[in-house]
């Protein structure tokens, strides 16, 4: 179920992504396997996100990436993408579509999460087209810096909850 | 609450990671060639000193990776931070010249807040 | 001050207070002075002091969590606000507990120590709950549904206290670069600006005006946050600081709100400008109401515009009582007597003039010897000579003994201290962390000198410049003080004590004892004595007890040190600490995506972790859990069931080397192991004691997929990364959790075949195109699903792995399919049942880190052949290879009427005695117990001491009502022990 919370400078909106998680070596074999499926170079600093019109390409530390579908595809386009990586027998590609997304926009957002999370925000800290793995209402979450908003990602059995916690921080 | 930055992700909240032990601790090689006192010194026995510790820290609730890093025991001042299979940076002395933050002795931890004149 | 009066409650009684009041303001505002009984001796006290220092005037608010021990110097009132004395009965002014007045000798320190000693169990039943009626503090709260949050800051600057030196601090800081936090425990700026008369101008300007000023200054810079009612408590290490935010200041506490905000603040500088406290003077009768300090009675006048007496005497040892007498005289009132320790020619002359133009009788070198009244001071001793004793008419008595900078913070910071002779006090002299201390905190006690400390220490941040101020200092400028930290008693009585713990009811005569009975270390003076153990932590005390320390060990203040100073600074309230982690968000939670599905029929849940799994599921409200256990269990073995198993640990594993590390993350080999197979596998830590169990699912060398416990997949998961990143970083194999990105079904049951049949009509589910233990992926509508063939219950099941998408629609499929075939849904504790019966294991339940898999007859899973794998050096380790190690047996009861408890001792003897007079030699315990509705008996596992020699033997196994019942060992297999089921 999808659903927005709406609070005083801040909206948050429930996605339906898709999402692939990749390990592998990030050397020019690895490269050259994604490159040859989607057309995106995966970002070889960690923590720094690229994207182009259908996907979301984040580093998430020395052997780990994840692919965010911005559009959706069907779940056959996912399967074959995910075989066509595992090919390659140095990578590891999980569908990770399984993941629950909420896109947080509004000039407040950064006070809202301030109550559900010890992370440093600033953008100084985080500028734009980064992304952090950290914890947001004691659970384990990513967040994507894109453009003007957050992206914040959770294990969909934590969703109940989670939206539990976001309407709570809103009301108190 | 320790401030601890992970190689790969940056400075984080001391939450977002648990410890690991003591650091460099290799695993015998055969270990059927180890006898049993050997293998049970791997297995069970860690230094516990106060003061200089290498020790290992995983970053578990972020990018779930392991590295190293110096503490002092004794003021939980981490010194030096280093990626697994790095050379161990040799540390003698911390930045901070206290020993330890009430300036107590080296053994047993009396009570001085105050500077001893 | 405004006009609108607020009435509240105190002791039954309505007073009306001004906006803005303390309750201990409003109370003094109505002339009451009486307002707690003291912890120990129940003698009358008052209002010490007008700050979080306040040792006496503690109260309980009524209101829908009664909190108690709440300073009424703190506290503002609201309309309607009730507040109650503590530690009194029947009331507070006659109560009966101060009978511990007059037994006072007897209560000395120590005293419980040495007296409630025995006889045996005296302690428990006697002592204790007299001793719990009489002593102690208000009545503990209500349970309520706190809406305490947490609020987390990651700033540049933290600046600590809004006085005169913070806002200075902050008003350099504004407009730079530097974000930053600014903490004022008051609902105001100013501190000492406002609380005194100390200064006369800033900058040409009213002191009121310029705060006015600053602060506007400072919230237009952008880069400044104000935080005003916040009390910072503690200051970690990695300048990690929390505070505590009042949200209902002089307003009822609102239940959909937060009424505390505890802020987590991330800093990389703390400025520490918290300023400093007084403290007080021993003498006789020093805890009498009507007894106040100095500086708190002038910010009565200052802050709150009330005057509590109009004429007190006032008593001192230093220079700043100058600013009390000054406040009294502008408002036209006269002390009766000002009593300075110092001799005439040492007290400035700026005071002397003072007193000499109002004509205000000055008592210089003398002191307060004591003071007299029933519940508040009637008149006052003043001993002018050696043996020469005044007495005057006062009702109240304002005192100074000098001032100690609030050393608390910089000391929880892990700074050093040193004591400085100048102003009789410790202030900060080594920082360790990134910490910098500005005004009287740092032991600066003159204003003069003020800006130029700040501009010094915050010389090193950027962007900033040197600030000018011009200052109209009232009286004297430089700090000066006497030692002076008691009087002497010229009289005697029970009830004369010259107090230092006012909070505790620690008398200088206690100290004195307590080092004469050997306890000269302070540390060890204070948990002898209880001093400074209250929860005002001896603010206006502690610095005093080791004056006099230091006088009768005739060493120097220094040398005696001080006492560790703790987190967190003032009392906090533990809903601040647990903020929204109560209740609904106590842990958590998890589901499945069949959740609803269970909801809907009525399962009752068990956390299995985080995780909220069916425990079982109600045929209708009045089945008992046993009844559905049995009905359940029986319906599997006879027709088929379905457990959800999406919260099995799964891990998928892949890489060059993934053939390697699992064979040595696992006990098993994998080498032979065909493609598009399974295996049970066993993983063990180094120690050899098994961690965890599942299955493997070999696609090809290169490619596993694994299951893990529910409660082990994030550990099991952590300990393959260790592996992998750690011991062999050199090993190209990596591993994903994809827990979440498959749902499991579990179907098992004679008919489970069928079902899948008719559910995945375009497979072949025959024994020999899908044998026990394979594997294979298909096309399912529009998408994939992974059988696999394998059981937990002994019969043939199948475990089926779709896309959580997916899942809640294949999971009605199925009972849409298995209408007539019986099938059940089937919760953990019916799968607990079904596999004991089968005797496999639950890692946990029937292991606990001290079980190794030949203890529990699995050596089979050990790949013997296999070089390495984690735990096999220590298989062979002397103590592993011990016989009478325990070992896993099954047990029957040879009565099948019996039942056998889980956890109950395995035991030789027939009997036991009751009361047991020898100890019972124990075998084991019971690690598994359930009552088989298929064999109609019970059946039992338990780990005993070289349990496989037993196998045949009769053992006992005790009960919870001290019997025992005879048992069968036998090989933990009860039903279908040659598999012939499971593998049909």
């Amino acid at each position: 179920m999808t659903r927005t919370f709406v609070a005083k400078g801040m909206e948050i909106v429930q996605q339906d992504m898709q999402q692939i998680l990749l390990r592998g070596k990030g050397d020019g074999s690895f490269a050259d396997t994604v490159n040859k499926e989607i057309s995106l170079l995966p970002p070889t600093d960690n923590l720094r996100m690229i994207n182009n019109d259908e996907f979301l390409f984040a580093k998430q530390s020395f052997d780990q990436w994840s692919l965010v579908c911005l559009k959706p595809k069907p779940e056959k386009e996912i399967f074959r993408l995910v075989s066509a990586f595992n090919a390659n027998e140095e990578i590891l590609a999980s569908d990770y579509s399984n993941t629950t997304y909420f896109e947080i926009t509004g000039e407040n957002k950064d006070h809202y999460l301030s109550k559900l999370t010890h992370f440093d925000l600033r953008t100084k800290k985080f500028p734009i087209s980064t992304m952090a793995q950290t914890l947001i209402a004691r659970i384990d979450c990513s967040i994507y810096h894109f453009q003007d908003k957050y992206l914040v990602t959770c294990h969909s059995s934590f969703e109940d909850y989670f939206k539990d916690r976001l309407q709570d921080a809103i009301n108190l | 609450m320790l401030l601890i930055n992970c190689p790969y992700c940056g400075e984080r909240d001391q939450s977002e990671f648990t410890n690991g032990g003591e650091a460099h601790v290799a695993r015998p090689k055969d270990p059927d060639q180890v006898n049993d006192r050997e293998w049970s010194e791997y297995v069970f026995v860690r230094a516990n000193p106060k003061g200089i510790y290498y020790e290992r820290w995983v970053h578990t609730h972020g990018c779930k990776k392991w590295f190293n890093a110096i503490r002092d025991t004794s003021t939980d001042e981490i010194l030096k931070i280093y990626k697994i299979g790095e050379t161990p940076p040799l540390i003698k002395r911390f930045k901070n010249t206290l020993r330890s933050p009430s300036g107590e002795p080296d053994v047993g931890s009396g009570n001085f807040t105050v500077k001893k004149p | 001050m405004s006009e609108h009066k607020i009435y509240f409650k105190f002791d039954g009684k309505t007073y009306g207070g001004n906006e803005g009041d303390t309750i201990a303001a409003a109370l003094l505002r109505n002339n009451v002075k009486l307002v707690g009984r003291s912890f120990k001796y129940h003698r009358p006290r008052g209002i010490y002091t007008c700050g979080i220092e306040e040792p006496n005037a503690l109260v309980q608010i009524i209101n829908e969590h009664n909190e108690p021990n709440v300073r009424a110097t703190v506290k503002k009132i609201y309309e309607g606000m009730v507040v109650k004395s503590q530690n009194r009965w029947p009331s507070l002014k006659r109560d009966l507990g101060s009978i511990n007045n007059i037994l006072s000798p007897i209560f000395s320190a120590g005293f419980y120590y040495k007296t409630f000693m025995g006889p045996k169990g005296f302690w428990k039943n006697v002592y204790e709950p007299l001793i719990r009626r009489t002593a102690g503090l208000g009545k503990p709260p209500r349970e309520f549904r706190s809406k305490s949050i947490h609020l987390h800051h990651n700033v540049d600057i933290v600046i600590v206290g809004g006085g005169f030196s913070g806002l200075l601090a902050a008003k350099k800081l504004a407009g730079t670069n530097y974000d930053v936090l600014l903490i004022e425990r008051e609902d105001s700026l100013g501190g000492i600006l406002k609380n005194t008369k100390k200064i006369e101008l800033i900058n040409d300007q009213n002191p009121s005006d310029w705060i006015e000023k600053t602060e506007r200054l400072i919230q237009n810079s952008r880069n400044i946050k104000v935080l005003k009612n916040t009390l910072m408590t503690t200051y970690n290490f990695s300048d990690h600081l929390i505070a505590v935010e009042d949200k209902s200041v002089g307003k009822p506490q609102d239940n959909e709100k937060p009424e505390l905000v505890l802020h987590k603040i991330r800093t990389k500088q703390t400025i520490l400008a918290n300023g400093h406290i007084e403290r007080f003077i021993s003498f006789r009768n020093n805890d009498l109401p009507g007894v106040m300090l100095a500086a708190s009675f002038e910010k009565y006048i200052q802050k709150y515009g009330v005057v509590p007496e109009e004429s007190p005497v006032i008593f001192t040892n230093n220079s700043s009582t100058f600013s009390l007498v000054k406040s009294l005289v502008d408002l036209g009132h006269k002390p009766k007597a000002y009593v300075d320790v110092r001799d005439q020619k040492k007290i400035e002359k700026e005071t002397v003039e003072l007193l000499n133009k109002y004509n205000i009788p000055l008592y210089a070198k003398s002191e307060i010897e004591g003071c007299e009244g029933k519940n508040e001071i009637s008149k006052v001793s003043i001993r002018v000579k050696k043996n020469e004793i005044i007495k005057i008419k006062t009702s109240m008595l304002c005192v100074s003994g000098g001032f100690n900078p609030d050393i608390h913070l910089f000391t929880q910071s892990k700074g050093l201290l040193k004591w400085d002779e100048t102003i009789l006090a410790f202030k900060p002299e080594k920082t360790f962390q990134n910490t910098i201390t500005l005004g009287s905190v740092s032991g600066n006690f003159s204003y003069e000198k003020l800006i130029g400390e700040i501009n010094k220490k915050l010389d090193f941040f950027e962007g900033i410049n040197d600030l000018e101020i011009k200052l109209n200092i009232n009286g004297p400028k430089k700090f000066q003080i006497k030692e002076l930290w008691e009087t002497n008693h010229a009289k005697k009585s029970l009830w004369s004590k010259s107090f230092i713990d006012l909070q505790n009811d620690v008398t200088t005569k206690d100290l004195k004892q307590a080092v004469l009975e050997g306890f000269n270390r302070i540390e060890h003076l204070k948990r002898f004595t209880t001093n400074s153990m209250g929860t005002d932590q001896g603010k206006i005390s502690s610095i005093n007890a080791l004056g006099i320390v230091s006088k009768i060990l005739k060493k120097s203040v220094s040398e005696v040190g001080t006492t560790i100073y703790r987190p967190p600074y003032a009392p906090l309230s533990f809903s601040a600490i647990a903020g929204r982690s109560t209740y609904e968000f106590y842990d958590p939670e998890r589901k499945t995506p069949v959740h609803p599905w269970h909801v809907k029929h009525n399962a009752v849940f068990e956390d299995v972790g985080q995780w909220k799994r069916p425990w079982y599921f109600k045929k209708h409200n009045n089945e008992s859990m046993e009844q559905a256990v049995q009905r359940e269990s029986k319906q599997v073995r006879e027709s088929a069931g379905i457990l959800d198993g999406s919260t099995l640990g799964k891990i998928e594993i892949k890489g060059k080397d993934a053939l390697a590390f699992v064979n040595l993350i696992y006990t098993n080999s994998f080498t032979k192991m065909k493609p598009m197979t399974a295996r049970y596998a066993l993983m063990l830590g180094e120690d050899g004691m098994v961690k965890d169990d599942g299955i493997v699912c070999k696609i090809n060398d290169q490619h596993f997929l694994t299951t893990t416990t529910t409660g082990g997949a994030a550990n099991v998961l952590a300990h393959m990364e260790e592996y992998a990143q750690t011991e062999w970083p050199n090993m190209n194999v990596y591993m994903n959790s994809i827990t979440e990105q498959f749902s499991t079904f579990n179907i098992s049951g004679p008919k489970a075949r069928t079902i899948m049949s008719r559910v995945f009509n375009n497979i072949d589910f025959s024994n020999e195109s899908f044998p026990f233990m394979t594997f294979n992926n298909f096309d399912y509508l529009n998408t994939k699903v992974r059988i696999l063939r394998a059981s937990f219950t002994g019969e043939p099941g199948y475990e089926i792995y779709v896309s959580p998408k997916h899942a809640l629609t294949l999971w009605e499929r199925i009972f849409y399919y298995s209408k007539d075939l019986d099938l059940v849904p089937y919760g953990t504790e019916t799968m607990h049942l079904l596999r004991a019966e089968k005797g496999y294991i639950i890692v946990g339940q029937d292991t606990d880190g001290t079980v190794t898999p030949i203890d529990l007859n699995l050596n089979w899973m050990i790949g013997k052949k296999k070089k390495d794998f984690i735990g096999k050096r220590s298989l062979t380790r002397s103590d592993i290879v011990r016989s009478d190690r325990k070992q896993l047996v099954g047990l029957v009861p040879l009565n099948k009427a019996y039942g056998i408890e889980e956890g109950q001792h395995v035991i030789e003897e027939k009997n036991l005695n009751t009361p047991i007079k020898k100890p019972v030699k124990m075998l084991g315990h019971v690690t598994s117990s359930y009552f088989s509705p298929t064999l109609n008996h019970s059946v039992a596992m338990a780990l005993i001491k070289g349990g496989n020699r037993k196998i045949g033997s009769q053992l006992y196994v005790s009960t919870s009502d001290l019997n025992v019942i005879p048992v069968e060992v036998v090989k933990p297999n009860f039903i279908d022990p040659k598999n012939e089921r499971l593998i049909s």
